[in-house]
């Protein structure tokens, strides 16, 4: 048997499949104007779920490279406070040679002494570097200066260890604890501070185990406080470099799941406006088809 | 051979005349009805009357049967009732799945996943900021300030994401309640109508009489209410119908008595009896257990966790202060942030640069809180999913069936031009054939025995 065509069923079938492409339109229409794939968890669940994965990871990556960065200026800062200390105590030196040789009297070794006294409260202003407020060189008590320019010498801060977190379960230590470089100014902690104050108090004691201890024991003790600064400052050019290759490994990183993200969750343009516009010619087909066969009708050709 | 009547011709095509002038008007009542929702064609059945027996004068037996005409036998309605319960067993299913994806589409849409707005990006907004205090954590810092603020955004919207749902629910319950209110509900209303129709269409056939027109708005109502609930009918024999609906206990509709209201849903039956349909499906998004409260469920142990993980962190031992601050057994709805900037514990000691806590919480990102309210949000996804898959597929069997029922039932006005023709051409033929038998009995009446006047 053939089946039997109404009117009713005709204008229910044109007029439905004309809903179907134009609900087909509106979501392709959807997706041209978000430029996503996936505008609701329906859509795509599995998508959906892997998309809050990723850009979850994102964020944390982005947040890793602002914590590499803050650490990077730290260590920046620590490395110029250090580099200067290191000049004063170059200067130190070279006024300590000048000042062991016996043809300099004692008013000039005074004179000397004042100048190393000047010298340590420079480094003192050198170990005060700050970035944006906060003391490098004083442990975790970065809210205190380490050291009181033309004051006591006493180191003020701690030897707390300040840590930045570079990666998953990677955290870095950035700072250099000012006292293992300087001391707190007593005589024999192997400080520079304390080795330069010692120097300065031979300098103006004028007695000859005073003079033969500029040359010996003094000199020795500057070389060794500056064998100390100076594996102090290659820590900090170390951990320099390892933030740099973390990095550029998490800006690597960063590019490779922004664009993961992106397959997941942004619509292909090209794709999608062929489908639009192949849907938007469906539609008119379906339109121009649908109002002919609705209008025709056995009534047009009896007389 | 014996007489048979004068006029008997003339009786003939009078009942060709008054039959054929029937058939057209039946043709115009379907005309006139295309459009009507429900309506069901008709047809004039046409059968030859009873013929007239012609019997032999002398030995009185039956020699022939002279034909009659026409008459009409019945008016038939061309319906197709294994379609009837087809259309509405499906229809059922997609009021089911329409009320389900609905609702479910709603609660997604609050979601606002994924996007900037979602909790997703707001926990992980939460997280950075803890890295933000990790790099700065002096007191007084502004990351401090910051993270507060963020915690803020993220419990409020934790909060108004419980109370979305719980309007969600609200909502459903009172679709729920305003269907099934007596007397003004839907479901009352229909079944008065239907207890109403009862009553008209069996006074109707205990005359002997077919009332179509009835019926098709009995089956039109009974069509609406599959879309509300399971309906079940039982034929009792006299024009009346018994309706069961739901998983009610006695029929909706018994006979002209109408037997609501009474309950239609039994969670407690197992399996749960549910009364399908639209009602079934607000009734399973509200109920106690139901969808809605299985997702609060969830959410609140997505905002437990957070807090608990937080807490744990911020305040080891639990002698200090917590992060966030919660009711038991209510998280997700009382989750809020319990410290100031200035109380947020960065660090185990108490130096400024201290931030090993921090650092700490900073690294629950991507942990088991994001996991959790991510599979929350695909949980939900996943059923709007379905709901519209199965609610596309139940859509495509009822216009299925809606098309079957259009080919069997509906006025096809081709169909109705080329019956008006018959029609036509049979009652003009059968008023020629009267004007015919006309001439003859002009010729027998006048011109008979005047030969030569």
């Amino acid at each position: 048997m053939t089946t039997r065509i109404t009117n009713a069923m005709m204008s229910r079938t044109v007029l439905s499949d004309i809903q179907d492409v134009a609900a087909k339109l509106s979501e392709t229409q959807k997706k041209l104007a978000s430029g996503k794939q996936i505008n609701k968890p329906s859509d795509d669940p599995y998508a959906t779920s892997r998309a809050l994965a990723l850009s979850g990871s994102l964020a944390q990556i982005q947040q890793y490279e602002r914590n590499v960065n803050e650490a990077t200026s730290w260590t920046a800062a620590t490395n110029t406070a250090l580099s200067s200390i290191n000049d004063v105590a170059q200067r130190a030196r070279t006024l300590l040679v000048q000042a062991g040789n016996d043809t300099y009297d004692q008013t000039s070794r005074s004179a000397i002494a004042d100048e190393i006294d000047q010298l340590v409260d420079t480094m003192k202003g050198d170990a005060n570097a700050q970035v944006a407020g906060t003391y490098v060189l004083s442990g975790t008590k970065s809210d205190t200066a380490p050291y009181t320019v033309n004051g006591a010498d006493t180191y003020n801060g701690n030897a707390g260890a300040v840590y930045r977190q570079i990666g998953p379960g990677v955290a870095v230590q950035i700072n250099t604890i000012g006292s293992q470089v300087l001391g707190s100014g007593v005589s024999g902690d192997g400080g520079l501070i304390g080795v330069l104050r010692d120097i300065s108090q031979h300098l103006r004691g004028g007695t000859t185990a005073d003079a033969n201890a500029l040359r010996t024991t003094d000199l020795q003790n500057l070389d060794s406080s500056m064998d100390t600064l100076t594996s102090a400052i290659a820590v900090v050019g170390a951990t320099s470099n390892r933030l740099t290759t973390a990095a550029s490994r998490l800006s690597e990183l960063e590019g490779s799941t922004t664009s993961l993200l992106s397959d997941t969750q942004d619509a292909d343009m090209a794709q999608t406006m062929i489908d639009f516009s192949t849907q938007q010619s469906v539609y008119q087909s379906a339109l121009a088809a649908g109002s002919r066969i609705v209008q025709s009708s056995l009534l047009d050709f009896l007389s | 051979m014996p007489s048979i009547s004068t006029f008997f011709g003339l009786e003939t095509t009078l009942r060709a005349l008054l039959a054929n002038q029937a058939a057209l008007d039946t043709t115009g009542h379907n005309i006139s009805n295309a459009n009507t929702e429900g309506y069901t064609r008709q047809q004039a059945v046409l059968t030859a009357s009873d013929s007239l027996q012609v019997t032999d004068g002398t030995r009185q037996a039956t020699i022939a049967s002279l034909g009659t005409g026409v008459q009409i036998q019945s008016y038939q309605r061309i319906r197709d009732q294994f379609l009837d319960l087809q259309y509405r067993a499906q229809n059922m299913v997609l009021g089911q799945q329409t009320a389900t994806a609905d609702s479910l589409d709603n609660v997604q849409t609050a979601l606002a996943e994924p996007g900037d707005n979602g909790i997703s990006n707001l926990l992980t907004q939460f997280w950075k900021a803890w890295g933000d205090v990790a790099n700065d954590p002096k007191p007084g810092s502004a990351s401090r300030t910051a993270l507060v603020e963020q915690a803020k955004t993220l419990t409020t919207s934790i909060q108004g994401l419980y109370s979305r749902l719980t309007q969600a629910s609200s909502d459903a319950q009172g679709q729920y309640n305003s269907l099934i209110a007596s007397p003004n509900g839907e479901v009352a209303q229909d079944a008065q109508e239907l207890a109403n129709l009862n009553q008209a269409i069996k006074k109707a056939v205990a005359s002997g009489d077919t009332p179509n027109d009835l019926m098709d708005r009995r089956d039109l109502i009974l069509d609406k209410l599959s879309g509300l609930g399971q309906v079940s009918i039982t034929d009792l024999g006299n024009g009346s119908l018994n309706v069961g609906f739901g998983d009610a206990a006695s029929p909706l509709v018994a006979d002209t008595t109408v037997n609501w209201p009474q309950a239609i849903n039994n969670s407690g039956a197992t399996p749960p009896t549910s009364a399908g349909g639209k009602l079934g499906a607000l009734y399973d998004l509200f109920k106690s257990g139901g969808t809605i409260e299985t997702l609060q469920t969830q959410l609140n142990a997505v905002a437990k966790d957070l807090a608990d993980k937080v807490n744990a962190l911020h305040n080891p031992g639990g002698s200090g202060t917590n992060f966030f601050s919660y009711t038991s057994g209510s998280e997700a709805s009382t989750i809020a942030v319990n410290v100031n900037a200035a109380g947020v514990r960065t660090g185990t000691a108490a130096s400024a640069e201290e931030n090993d806590i921090a650092r700490a919480i900073a690294n629950l990102a991507g942990g088991t809180t994001d996991n959790a309210y991510s599979s929350f949000v695909t949980g939900i996804g996943s059923m709007v999913q379905n709901a519209q898959r199965q609610q596309a597929s139940s859509q495509a069997l009822v216009d299925s069936v809606t098309s079957q029922r259009a080919s069997t039932s509906g006025v096809s006005m081709d169909e109705e031009m080329t019956n008006m023709i018959k029609f036509q051409r049979a009652y003009q033929a059968a008023a020629r054939a009267m004007s015919t038998m006309d001439d003859m009995l002009d010729i027998v009446i006048n011109r008979t025995g005047r030969v030569g006047l």
